[in-house]
């Protein structure tokens, strides 16, 4: 536990250090990277030790306030979700070093950066606490420091009104947590997990207790119907910033989820169930917005909602089987939940950083303006490329693992009796997820780097510097890792559902349910044999003939220009219209142009009004406010009258 | 291996399916028509020996559901010509997605009932899974002769309920069913013909326009 | 495994990879005959891709290396999903828990390669094409999971070489209905991913109307060869698929199996030459209607498994 103290001090100095340091910016500016990158080294030490099954002990700190004592420690499930925080955080600190470096004031800068250490200090903790107050310190650090790196360009109307649509919807998420809290912890001694885990609350109260966690986890974690601050504040946020945000702060959720499913022991059913459907509603429904989009990084956003509906099917699945007692259900789903998570935090944060490198370099972020970009950009067009067929979920790649870990969880539950296996039928979705992400990664992929440039300032675009590729190999080499070596990352992953599920490994193994770990290693090698043998015999083919080189074959046309490229708009719409209002989309269409444009449907047709009708309510109670002292001194003696006078009835009725 | 009745009912379940897939009306009436054939090979499927009475009911299915009524629905739409349902108020995808639904919800709540048929056991769902369809169709589509269509399909439905007690129910019953939709679809498709005639269009949707 | 299985089911895929462009041929062949012509030989297209390999290549100046390299990638990605299924009926040379999922993970890697390629062309043409080949996917890949859904439930085997051998054979004597069920929606998943009538008219000269021939229009040489045999193995794959469900040949010897599966591959293009002959191509927004109603079939399938 000290590795992980240190990095979280690590953390926090290498930016607070930037942000008070008056000197040379490029020394602050090295000293934040430093600090990033040794932080995550040091706090990966005792992350990949758990992992690899020795068990780091806990550490308890005495309690400044009631509650409990202050208790931390670091499981599996938290290794995962630490080793998330730690190597998507630094890939995204570095290439913010780069990215803002010439674009904003340097103190801004370096107070940004402040705040982007304090929150991956925050969520470190998060995923560590084993207490409720010090885990709700830290999720409301980690919840206003995101909203201090939300806001760095507040000069934009937009982008306030983003970020308070942020912090109006994380408070009502930790408003929701502190009645999880009070209610579990209403029966239990203190609010350490292990007391609470010892004393779940049962019937109405356990009802009530598990609604505020959905509320609170899955607002963060960006679960429809309550991801509609997400997609706002993502866009609005500096690339790099997103990249944490979608990445690695929604997991938070994520990871709250994941410890409310393990510390109730075995869960009513409803949860498994609610879960799944979560999951199926935020995976299709997040893709098919994701595919309405053309500002990419709010499609990239959308994306965050899908991958939060994939991680979801996974864990549903996980929890239906710790509830019907089918521990290889349990194990595969939490193991799929996992290394999702972890695999999207990843590819996601490579394909944000990718996409702020254009971005920035073309000056624009509409899809329907770029193109041509992996000409001037080639190491950003391969990565993008990677981190596209990842997230798609491509093999030999990374998401391609974890979505066959979530798919052969809920195919093990098809397998068993019950109501359990109709838990089968979420396959399907998940084919339909992938099909769609499929479509709109090769929308952007399309548009963004391939084809011609549609827009002429965009033309100038030109390769980032060092600083900002770097991140981008390394994650791309992350993502190929782990679906290369499904050898090395399947027993960790699996081991670590096992301890979530609370079951032994070996005898699911021993139960007839196949680890595939050496086969689908196999499968992997000859892919990528397949693929090296094909590609050596082609070439020997390409020298003995000849080669030319012409412009595209236009059809008998002469070709019409940049401009009579197919949009990502045109693109989207045969699917889109499948989808109908659902899909939020608003079209355009003229004779020589077709437009589309795209609104949030939860957003504009729920929260919105809600919130109009919350101001109307609020306007009328106006009169309340008067502005004499005495006038609140009243309400104050009337407030602590009505409580004295509850507690004296409330007494007598006691 | 499966029976020859439960074959005949999922392909009663295939037809309705068809129905909900498809916009031309001409296929809805020749999938309802060969629902029919199948409602009338059902009884001989179905019993244990072949009687008069029952080969009379299998017969006069055949001939009313397979032959007479969908010969009078081809003829009207030739006369009213029209061909296609063109915008149904849910679509084609969610209309069948809704009856993959409803064929879920019949299988399940099916196997609840006290009264499930043990002879059959896809007896039960298939009409339920029939008459829910039928309602669908009925529902969500605008022409009026698709919505004739939907009323038949219903009408099978409650046939193929009525099948679960052939040995019980006398045959003039039975004989009234068939009589009943008879007259239901004659009126019916008579009333078609006219609002067509007045209105120069079969969207039942403009009928609201006769109110006040 | 032993070693004789993987012998036998390399044999299979030899088949298999080798009767492929016959299967296009066969295609045209019924398609000629109900049209009371000749029709090009079977082995036409042996001789066009021998041709091809033969000649020059020209790049368009628009693309970059994703467009050079498309054409391996599907190659690879139908090559190693041919791998996954036991074409000789008993087991396949790859097999893991789940493989399904890497099945129609390949098919994907190949169609996401083939769609960027078109896209890498900036050719409006190309662009309309790799647009409504995803759309078509999108609406097809449910559909498959769907089908080995029904197989997974049907024989309650989690590899495709459990499923589709002989676990099948049992399967078929007490879920008739489920599994023909099945192979009915393959059946129409084969005209879908392959861009057969009625989704697609490979015969078309209009390049507004086409879905796939369009993507590929800036291929030439041997890539424009590598991508016309894929296409085929691709069609010889859904076909190997649909076989395999219908056919179950446990029990053959391993020359009469691999000629059942020959023939049964064969049988299979004839019937998608039948339909191409008999039915007009669907306008483009009704394809997702058949194709759910595809879904809709298998859907049908594992309700009368589930219940």
């Amino acid at each position: 536990m000290s590795f992980v103290a240190w990095s979280v001090v690590l953390l926090v100095a290498s930016g607070v250090f930037g942000a008070l340091f008056r000197g040379r910016a490029s020394l602050a500016d090295a000293v934040f990277r430093a600090g990033t990158l040794v932080a995550a080294i040091v706090g990966s030490v005792p992350a990949v030790r758990v992992l690899r099954g020795t068990p780091v002990p806990d550490v308890t700190l005495p309690a400044p306030v009631p509650g409990g004592a202050w208790a931390f420690g670091l499981d599996a499930v938290s290794a995962v979700f630490l080793l998330a925080i730690l190597w998507a955080g630094a890939a995204a600190a570095w290439s913010g070093v780069a990215a803002l470096r010439g674009h904003v004031a340097p103190a801004a800068a370096r107070v940004s950066h402040a705040f982007v250490g304090a929150l991956l200090a925050a969520m470190v903790a998060v995923v560590t606490a084993r207490a409720a107050v010090p885990f709700l310190i830290a999720w409301e650090t980690m919840a206003l420091a995101s909203y201090a790196t939300i806001v760095l360009d507040h000069a934009s109307a937009d982008v306030r009104r983003a970020g308070m649509l942020y912090l109006v919807a994380t408070h009502v998420g930790t408003l929701a947590l502190f009645e999880l809290f009070a209610v579990w912890g209403a029966g239990a001694g203190d609010l350490t997990f292990a007391s609470l885990a010892a004393h779940p609350p049962g019937g109405i109260a356990r009802g009530a207790a598990l609604v505020a966690a959905l509320v609170g986890f899955g607002m963060k974690a960006g679960m429809v119907p309550l991801h509609f601050w997400l997609p706002e504040a993502h866009a609005a946020a500096p690339s790099h910033v997103s990249a944490i945000l979608s990445g690695v702060v929604i997991k938070m959720g994520v990871y709250g989820l994941v410890r409310v499913t393990v510390l109730q022991g075995a869960p009513p059913a409803w949860w498994g169930w609610t879960l799944l459907a979560a999951g199926v509603a935020s995976g299709v429904l997040g893709v098919v917005w994701a595919l309405a989009q053309h500002d990419v990084k709010r499609l990239l956003a959308f994306h965050s909602v899908e991958n939060v509906g994939i991680i979801l099917l996974g864990l549903g699945a996980g929890a239906l089987g710790v509830t019907y007692a089918h521990p290889a259900v349990a194990v595969l789903g939490f193991a799929a939940a996992a290394l999702h998570t972890l695999n999207h935090a990843l590819f996601k944060a490579l394909l944000f950083l990718g996409a702020g490198g254009v971005a920035h370099a073309a000056g624009t972020r509409e899809l329907d303006r770029l193109g041509a970009a992996a000409r001037a950009m080639p190491v950003t067009a391969g990565a993008f490329l990677v981190g596209a067929a990842a997230i798609v979920g491509l093999p030999p790649l990374n998401g391609f693992l974890s979505e066959w870990l979530t798919a052969r969880a809920l195919l093990h539950a098809g397998l068993s009796t019950g109501s359990l296996r109709l838990a089968v039928l979420a396959v399907a979705v998940l084919g339909l997820i992938g099909a769609l992400a499929l479509a709109c990664f090769a929308k952007v992929v399309g548009t963004v780097f391939l084809g011609r440039s549609r827009d002429p300032a965009a033309r100038a675009a030109h390769e980032s510097g060092i600083g900002e590729t770097l991140p981008l190999v390394a994650l791309t080499a992350a993502c190929a890792g782990i679906g290369l070596a499904p050898a090395v990352v399947l027993p960790a992953i699996l081991r670590m559902g096992a301890g979530a599920a609370g079951v032994s490994l070996g005898a699911i193994w021993a139960g007839g349910v196949d680890p595939a770990t050496a086969p689908m290693g196999l499968f992997v090698a000859v892919v990528a044999g397949l693929g090296g043998i094909v590609w050596a015999s082609r070439a020997l083919l390409r020298t003995r003939a000849a080669r030319g080189a012409h412009e595209t074959w236009g059809c008998g046309y002469a070709m019409a220009g940049a401009r009579a490229q197919y949009t990502a708009s045109s693109f989207a719409a045969p699917v889109l219209a499948s989808y109908g209002r659902v899909a939020g989309v608003h079209a355009h269409r003229t004779a020589a142009a077709f437009a589309t444009h795209a609104g949030d449907p939860v957003l504009d047709a729920c929260v919105t009004p809600a919130w109009h009708a919350v101001e109307r309510v609020a306007r009328s109670m106006r009169p309340l406010q008067r502005g004499r002292v005495w006038l609140y001194l009243m309400y104050l003696v009337a407030a602590l009258g009505a409580t004295l006078g509850y507690l004296l009835l409330a007494g007598r009725a006691a | 291996m499966q029976t020859t009745a439960e074959l005949l009912l999922l392909l009663v379940v295939l037809t309705d399916l068809a129905v909900l897939g498809t916009s031309r009306l001409r296929t809805c009436i020749r999938a309802v028509a060969a629902q029919g054939l199948l409602l009338g090979l059902l009884p001989l499927a179905l019993a244990s020996q072949v009687t008069v009475h029952v080969a009379g009911l299998a017969a006069g299915t055949v001939l009313v559901k397979a032959v007479v009524l969908p010969w009078f629905l081809l003829w009207a739409i030739r006369e009213a010509a029209v061909r296609r349902e063109v915008e149904p108020v849910v679509g084609f995808i969610a209309s069948l997605l809704l009856g993959a639904l409803a064929l879920a919800l019949a299988f399940a709540i099916s196997g609840r009932l006290p009264a499930s048929d043990v002879r059959e056991p896809v007896l039960i769902p298939a009409a339920l899974a029939t008459v829910m369809m039928g309602l669908i169709v009925l529902t969500t589509r605008r022409k009026a002769l698709t919505q004739v269509v939907g009323y038949l399909m219903l009408e099978n439905g409650i046939y193929l309920f009525g099948l679960t007690q052939t040995e019980s129910v006398p045959f003039l019953l039975e004989v009234g069913v068939l009589l009943d939709i008879f007259a239901g679809v004659f009126i019916m498709g008579i009333v078609v013909f006219h609002i067509n005639r007045e209105f120069d269009s079969l969207d039942s949707a403009r009928l609201s326009e006769l109110k006040d | 495994m032993n070693h004789a299985h993987v012998g036998s089911s390399l044999a299979a895929l030899a088949v298999l990879l080798v009767i492929a462009p016959a299967l296009s041929g066969v295609v045209v062949r019924t398609k000629s005959a109900f049209a009371g012509r000749r029709g090009a030989p079977v082995g036409q297209l042996y001789w066009d891709l021998f041709k091809l390999m033969r000649k020059g290549t020209v790049y368009s100046t628009t693309t970059t290396w994703i467009f050079r390299a498309a054409p391996v990638v599907v190659l690879v990605s139908l090559t190693a999903a041919s791998l996954l299924l036991p074409l000789d009926g008993q087991a396949s040379p790859v097999q893991f828990s789940g493989d399904l999922i890497a099945f129609a993970g390949l098919l994907a890697l190949g169609r996401f390669a083939l769609v960027l390629a078109g896209l890498d062309t900036g050719s409006s043409f190309e662009g309309m094409g790799a647009s409504r080949e995803v759309t078509v996917a999108s609406f097809a890949e449910p559909v498959l999971f769907l089908g080995f859904l029904g197989l997974v439930l049907a024989t309650r085997r989690l590899t495709l070489s459990a499923m589709l051998g002989p676990a099948l054979t049992a399967a078929w004597a007490h879920q008739t209905a489920s599994l023909a069920l099945v192979a009915l929606a393959f059946f129409v998943l084969l005209l879908a991913e392959n861009s057969r009538v009625p989704v697609d008219d490979p015969a078309t000269h209009l390049e507004l109307t086409m879905i796939h021939e369009v993507i590929v229009l800036d291929h030439s040489g041997p890539d424009l060869a590598v991508i016309l045999y894929a296409s085929s193995l691709k069609l010889a794959l859904f076909a190997a698929l649909i076989v395999e469900v219908a056919v179950p040949r446990d029990g053959l010897g391993l020359g009469w199996s691999l000629a059942a599966f020959a023939g049964g591959l064969l049988v299979v293009a004839m019937a998608v030459g039948v339909v191409e002959s008999v039915m007009a191509r669907l306008r483009l927004n009704r394809v997702p209607q058949l194709i759910v109603g595809a879904g809709a079939l298998a859907l049908f399938g594992i309700i009368l498994l589930l219940r």
